[in-house]
């Protein structure tokens, strides 16, 4: 039986920075990473020991296991510190400190010998998932050099790039971006301690297994209804093919969109908000988009429809009327887009990757789970709220937490889809034929 | 219902009016061709390396089509069921069920694939990787998911649109999708000039003598992909074009000239304009046929019906396979009459359907039911014997 999960907690409410701290932060970070590297080092030496003990014993030894709890624990803090999820210098490793971010592990207990055997194999998902959340390897969708390394850092690097200017202007940490931090540090504590036997419980990669604020109300939220996750091997199996008629579609549309967003950000412009009928049109598409996308992305099973028509998907975007907008954000919405950009990047790469381990679990077992569609959930979520605030759907800029909101479980309140437009129980021929 | 079998019967009618006219040819019709002995003909060697190239293809070639019927039997019986992965509305559903029995039925067709592609590596008539080949496979497959769903809006929106008398305009459709395909379809290759004044020379002077001077010559660069010889006529109007693969330039000036005058011929009596009338001819029943079977499972506005107007129009392909494979040896047996009517060399034809045994492991005399039902072009033998009839009645 699966042990108990590392829980992350956090008691750091007011989100406070010293700006000096934060100017300096890399800089008041490197004797941390230097010790944190010696302990890595070591680490390195003592694994083998480590896990060869737990393959024969069934239990990890203890000496080594507090070993690796405490490496692990202190890896957290010091990322915490360095990408600013955290405001104090952290504390020294076994000193046990108070800190604003912890981890609390499960109590030692027998792990099954097979996990154990494999464990570096089954660990590999978890760990590029961890590596594309805070830092190193990600996939892309993009091919500018730009994107791609921004991409290559990481969903917590990414978010502490941008609140670094934040906080030195505000003297505050954005809650989203903070909230972002912990979801991808949280879900690397997770990995490193399945990887070092400090539990075999596999790490959750559900946004809501980790603390977070809930996302503050947004014109422009994503629901998930009626999915019992369960995926049709064969829809799954040729999900990319499959996808090309509404990829074609897609770019089709996405030609029309562009001119019809100039032409909304033209009359924005002028009256201070987009016409209703631009307003239609692009939320058509960005609805269409989201589809489009839940779908490639095995975010959801059913095959989409082509106009993005509200309620008609169970990854339903919704999307407030039109709302008066501020003229100076209208004028400068491309470059307040950037650091939006950016974190959709990052997320990106995550959502590529979640797609993957998706598209091979559900081929194997028909089902996908719910963690790696929640994660999948949470950057088609960031995604399309970023498109709606690119295309001035809504003033309001997308929030990057993975706060409640994503999953179907706390979804805001939003229409029921209708059910799919086209579920016959049997074939018509046979109740004609009655 | 008269109305019915009156317009089935008119159509037929003008089926066989314009099929008729389609027909001709400028080879004689009192031209009997000699009956060779193959033995004579080929080297022992290369006629049993050509017989077993071939055998091997002509069976998993067979067993794919028997594999193709039933899988999508098997898919036009319970296929319906996939619609309950869609929220697409009818014509959505009916992309989804259409791209899923191709799906299947390209699944189904992979081993198939993968033996043939062995048995030419083994054989050392490709020369393309594995990785290639199966990746290409994987992406032509997002083509055919594309061309399935259009073929599908224009189907299913017109039969949204008129019910029963869809197929009449889906016709015309498809018609002039398919002259534009004929038309672009130079444009999207990768053609070269021959850069071999000789080459060209040739080229120009036969393009002359068949009244077409206007038409290039190109070179199409396959030689990294495969061994074998080929050219082939393309386009329409203004982007008619004579290709060689480059494969093919090694072979004696006398043959090369051979296949660019056949290729020639081809043009010159505007067999691509006719194969497209031979497409309509098959077009309209295909597309009558797929409206009243389907009609009994609420026509093609329905996506239900997809998966059998997939198996009709699958089994409609299957089973004219014999005609059509006539239609196209009769044309090639046209434009070999053409291309000795030009280069008035029957040895320099000889010795290129020779070689083609040689280098292209072509089984010059493949079963006759094989041959009858199967085979697109005359058998090498025959080509070499009409080049001994086309001698004996030439004898100066």
């Amino acid at each position: 039986m699966p042990s108990e999960p590392v829980r992350i907690t956090v008691a750091d409410a007011d989100l406070q920075r010293s700006r000096v701290t934060v100017l300096f932060r890399l800089i008041l970070a490197i004797p941390h990473l230097i010790v944190l590297g010696i302990f890595a080092a070591i680490a390195i030496v003592l694994a083998p020991f480590h896990w060869l003990a737990t393959l024969f014993s069934g239990n990890p030894p203890d000496a080594l296991a507090d070993y690796f709890r405490m490496l692990v624990r202190y890896s957290l803090q010091v990322y915490a510190y360095l990408y600013l999820t955290t405001a104090r210098f952290p504390p020294w490793p076994g000193t046990n400190d108070e800190y604003a971010i912890d981890v609390s592990f499960p109590p030692a207990a027998r792990q099954n010998r097979w996990s154990v055997g494999f464990r570096l194999l089954l660990a590999l998902p978890a760990l590029l998932l961890a590596s594309a959340l805070t830092g190193g390897f990600g996939f892309g969708f993009n091919g500018s050099a730009t994107e791609s390394a921004l991409q290559g850092s990481g969903a917590a690097a990414a978010a502490a790039f941008l609140a670094w200017f934040a906080c030195l202007v505000t003297g505050r940490m954005p809650q989203g971006l903070r909230d972002l931090q912990i979801y991808a540090l949280g879900y690397a504590t997770q990995a490193y301690s399945y990887l070092f036997l400090l539990t075999d419980q596999y790490p959750n990669a559900a946004p809501r297994a980790y603390p977070s604020a809930p996302m503050p109300d947004h014109p422009v939220t994503l629901s998930l209804s009626a999915d019992d996750l369960r995926r049709s091997r064969l829809t799954t199996f040729f999900r990319l093919p499959l996808a090309v008629p509404h990829l074609i579609w897609l770019a089709l549309w996405s030609i029309v969109a562009l001119l019809v967003a100039i032409a909304a950000w033209l009359a924005a412009l002028v009256r201070g908000q987009v016409p209703a009928a631009l307003h239609r049109f692009l939320a058509a598409y960005v609805r269409y988009t989201t589809h489009f996308t839940a779908f490639l992305y095995l975010t959801a099973n059913a095959f989409p429809g082509f106009t993005g028509t509200a309620g008609s998907y169970p990854a339903e975007a919704t999307i407030a009327a039109p709302e008066r907008q501020s003229r100076w954000t209208v004028l400068t919405r491309g470059i307040l887009l950037l650091p939006a950009f950016v974190i959709l990047s990052a997320l990106g790469g995550i959502y590529g990757l979640t797609a993957i381990f998706a598209w091979w679990i559900a081929l194997f077992t028909g089902r996908i789970p719910r963690g790696v569609r929640d994660a999948g959930a949470f950057a088609l979520r960031y995604s399309t709220q970023t498109y709606a605030y690119a295309l001035l759907l809504t003033p309001r800029y997308p929030y990057a937490g993975p706060g409640p909101g994503t999953s179907a479980r706390n979804a805001p309140a939003a229409p029921e889809p209708a059910p799919p437009s086209y579920i016959p129980d049997q074939p018509v021929w046979t109740r004609e034929a009655e | 219902m008269i109305l019915i079998v009156a317009g089935i019967a008119l159509l037929v009618a003008v089926e066989i009016v314009v099929a008729t006219r389609l027909w001709r040819t400028s080879v004689p019709s009192d031209l009997r061709l000699p009956s060779l002995d193959p033995a004579r003909e080929f080297p022992a060697g290369e006629l049993r390396r050509a017989e077993s190239f071939d055998a091997f293809g002509r069976w998993t070639f067979l067993g794919s089509q028997v594999v193709l019927l039933a899988t999508l039997a098997v898919y036009a019986k319970h296929g319906w069921r996939f619609a309950r992965e869609s929220a697409a509305g009818p014509i959505g559903t009916g992309f989804l069920l259409g791209m899923l029995g191709i799906g299947i039925a390209w699944l189904t067709q992979v081993p198939f694939s993968i033996a043939d592609f062995w048995w030419a590596k083994d054989h050392g008539v490709t020369n393309t990787d594995w990785a290639t080949f199966l990746f290409g496979d994987w992406a032509a497959l997002g083509g055919q998911f594309a061309f399935v769903c259009f073929a599908l809006l224009v189907a299913m929106g017109f039969s949204r649109l008129l019910r029963r008398s869809w197929w009449l305009p889906a016709t015309a459709v498809f018609a002039g999708l398919a002259v534009l395909f004929a038309f672009v379809t130079p444009l999207l290759l990768d053609l070269h000039e021959p850069h071999n004044p000789r080459l060209e020379a040739d080229a120009a002077k036969i393009a002359r003598q068949q009244g077409v001077s206007g038409i290039p010559l190109k070179v199409e660069e396959v030689r990294s992909d495969t061994t074998a010889p080929n050219a082939f006529a393309v386009g329409l109007g203004s982007t008619r074009r004579v290709v060689l693969w480059d494969t093919i330039a090694g072979f004696p000036r006398g043959e090369v000239r051979v296949v660019i005058a056949h290729e020639y011929g081809h043009q010159a009596r505007h067999h691509i304009s006719k194969g497209l009338g031979w497409s309509v001819l098959f077009l309209l029943p295909t597309t009558l046929l797929v409206a009243l079977l389907t009609w009994r499972r609420g026509g093609l506005a329905r996506p239900e019906a997809v998966p059998l107007a997939l198996l009709i129009v699958v089994v409609l392909q299957v089973f004219t396979t014999p005609l059509r494979s006539a239609i196209s040896r009769h044309m090639e047996a046209e434009a070999d009459w053409a291309a000795l009517q030009t280069t008035r060399d029957p040895a320099a034809m000889r010795g290129l359907f020779r070689n083609f045994t040689d280098v292209g492991y072509s089984d010059p005399d493949p079963p006759g039911w094989f041959q009858t039902l199967f085979g697109d072009h005359p058998s090498g033998l025959q080509r070499i014997e009409m080049a001994e009839a086309w001698e004996r009645a030439h004898p100066h």
